[in-house]
């Protein structure tokens, strides 16, 4: 089964995998299977469990279908050209029990602009989000409610481009293989074992249910953006990634606020720079530095590090696979194992989340 | 009457293992159809990006709808770097046709290889020209500094370059290069016929003209105060006389671009007058 990607330029992994048996059971557990990629971002352990904590398909969805969650990976994956999350997709809809030439038709399916409004519209905004940012994405988030999605169903969507965003980042920066998966169906013991396969991952694949709400929204960047969750279960996983990710201590916590801040700045999404910037002078930052650094990228306040990342950043706003893993591949040699998968883990969170931040706080509870 | 059955069995079962692999077969022939044309459409895709930025080409191609409703035209600030080659008329007249065309292909794929490199695109190809922007495809807030370094860099390439023909025995190139940014309109624009994707605007045309000038300037790189505005101490910038230019009311304040050094040391640009 060629993969529409398959032209798309791909290089070889440049980091280690590296064994940690609990973070492999916490992947398998969660989504039934081995996720192969989870060794890699094992230096950094909470990039490997946001890589599958947050993942919409278990358990995090109330009002859309997991089908159509699906459909979205795959538009998300196809726009930045991502190998590895476009298999992966394709690989779950064949475990599925959907046959190869169903799976092409789909991906043609998404192509067509007879779709049922619903469909075209869910879809449209999908790729509005990814490409063009908040800002450009106001108007499909329009026409998106117009037809006549609801609000938690409009959330949820956002929600799922927003982790593709991500996921598509983290992978094609690290460069892990897109083999295993784009093989998969031609693979004899695959074929053998899909039915087994797909009843596991069937299992794990759930929709979700409310969940108490957070009473007091934390006084930290995106508090507002988990509270617009309110009930749903995505509010606890997206803060509990957020608080690990604020946490680990690869980087400093100044230096990743300034790589959310060149991507607020880059996209631009003025609500999350606003609140970054409010979090940067927390850190020590006044308000001018904060805005001089971010219309430079540059100025004696940095650490080298920061410099470095702040650049890093702005290389994952809009990208080609290609580029974007030779500037990761630059990183490699200047960073440590622990802060590589930390930089690239803040820079794809930030891409994810500052793109559905400003629609999904604008929009009323 | 056992064995008509187990005929009949066996005939049946051949049927279906017949009607199983016709199935089969011809469903790998459309396979084998749908990846050819999968095959063809990528290879017009990557001949379609050689005439049109590749973001458009694959936006268009993601799409599948009328190029007008896919990306109308918007009015958006960029920023537009004009770069001509100096003395070009007299070098054509002394060289083979053939040499002719591969010392601009090489100079063409030079500059455009710095511009890419900087987050900018090259709009077209004008004679000797070429006109490019930054912050045309993408939002860019810092599409004027990139623009710059893109400028520098295609300083640093056109020396390579130059170096490579003096040891081929042929003529070396120089280039001017003008930046200026400013706001306009952004999109496919032309007949239906023929499409480009372009910006339109003062904005262009201000740049040629600052491109023109660093000829009366005897500099290589020119940018407006527009653009000086927005880079930091990093870039040493030198302030040159005001100048009147064909189609401008006011005199155009310039300033040369010397260089970029990695360690700032104060917050505004350093402008030597």
């Amino acid at each position: 089964m060629s993969s529409a990607l398959a032209h798309v330029a791909w290089e070889p992994c440049f980091v280690e995998a590296r064994q940690d048996r609990e973070l492999e059971t916490h992947a398998r557990r969660r989504m039934g299977l081995p996720n192969p990629a989870v060794r890699y971002f094992a230096p950094a352990p909470w990039v490997a469990r946001a890589a599958v904590d947050i993942n919409p398909s278990f358990g995090l969805l109330i009002h859309l279908d997991l089908h159509t969650a699906d459909l979205v990976g795959l538009v998300v994956s196809q726009e930045n050209a991502c190998r590895f999350c476009f298999a992966a997709v394709r690989a779950v809809l064949w475990f599925q029990g959907m046959d190869r030439e169903r799976v092409l038709r789909v991906e043609q399916e998404i192509a067509r602009p007879d779709l049922p409004a619903m469909v075209r519209a869910t879809l449209d905004y999908a790729r509005a989000q990814s490409r063009s940012g908040p800002t450009g994405a106001h108007g499909a988030w329009a026409a998106l409610r117009g037809a006549g999605v609801s609000a938690g169903e409009a959330r949820e969507i956002a929600y799922t481009v927003a982790v593709s965003d991500f996921s598509n980042r983290l992978h094609t920066a690290l460069a892990i293989p897109p083999l295993p998966f784009e093989r998969t169906p031609e693979s004899l013991l695959m074929r053998l074992l899909r039915p087994l396969l797909g009843r596991v991952t069937g299992a794990r694949r759930s929709r979700g249910s409310p969940v108490a709400a957070a009473m007091d929204l934390p006084e930290r960047p995106y508090g507002r953006l988990i509270g617009a969750f309110g009930d749903s279960p995505i509010a606890p996983v997206l803060a509990h990634a957020l608080d690990e990710m604020w946490a680990s201590s690869h980087l400093s916590p100044r230096c990743k606020l300034l790589m959310f801040a060149v991507v607020s700045r880059g996209l631009p999404c003025e609500v999350c720079e606003l609140e970054i910037s409010r979090a940067l002078q927390r850190e020590g930052l006044d308000a001018a530095a904060v805005a001089r650094l971010l219309t430079h990228l540059d100025g004696p306040e940095l650490e080298p590090v920061e410099r470095l990342l702040m650049s890093y950043a702005r290389e994952t706003l809009w990208y080609q696979p290609a580029v974007l893993q030779r500037h990761t591949r630059m990183l490699r040699d200047q960073l440590s194992p622990e802060q590589l998968i930390e930089a690239v883990g803040v820079a794809a969170l930030a891409n994810g989340i500052c793109r559905m931040a400003a629609v999904v706080m604008d929009e009323p509870a | 009457m056992r064995t008509a059955i187990a005929v009949a069995l066996v005939l049946a079962l051949l049927a279906a293992v017949w009607a199983w692999l016709r199935e089969r077969h011809g469903a790998l022939r459309l396979q084998r159809q749908l990846d050819a044309a999968s095959e063809e459409l990528q290879r017009l895709q990557q001949a379609c990006a050689r005439l049109a930025p590749a973001g458009v080409v694959d936006r268009l191609v993601a799409d599948h709808v009328d190029e007008l409703t896919a990306m109308p035209a918007q009015r958006k600030v960029v920023t537009a770097l004009f770069a001509d080659l100096v003395g070009y008329t007299a070098m054509s007249e002394r060289l083979d046709a053939a040499v002719l065309a591969r010392v601009l292909n090489g100079y063409f794929q030079r500059m455009s290889d710095a511009i890419h490199e900087h987050r900018g695109h090259v709009s077209t190809f004008l004679g000797d020209g070429i006109l490019a922007y930054f912050g045309a495809l993408q939002p860019n807030p810092w599409q004027s500094a990139d623009a710059v370094r893109a400028a520098l860099a295609m300083r640093a390439a056109m020396a390579d370059y130059n170096r490579e023909l003096a040891r081929e025995g042929l003529p070396t190139l120089n280039v001017g290069i003008g930046i200026h940014n400013g706001s306009g309109l952004v999109g496919l624009i032309g007949s239906r016929e023929r499409m480009e994707y372009g910006f339109v605007g003062r904005t262009v045309n201000l740049a040629a003209r600052v491109q023109a000038l660093t000829r009366t300037h005897g500099v290589d790189i020119l940018v407006t105060d527009a653009v000086r505005s927005e880079l930091d101490a990093t870039f040493r910038l030198d302030a040159m006389p005001a100048e009147r230019v064909k189609g401008i009311a006011e005199p155009v304040v310039s300033y040369a671009v010397r260089e970029r050094i990695t360690t700032p040391d104060a917050s505004p640009t350093q402008v030597s007058h």
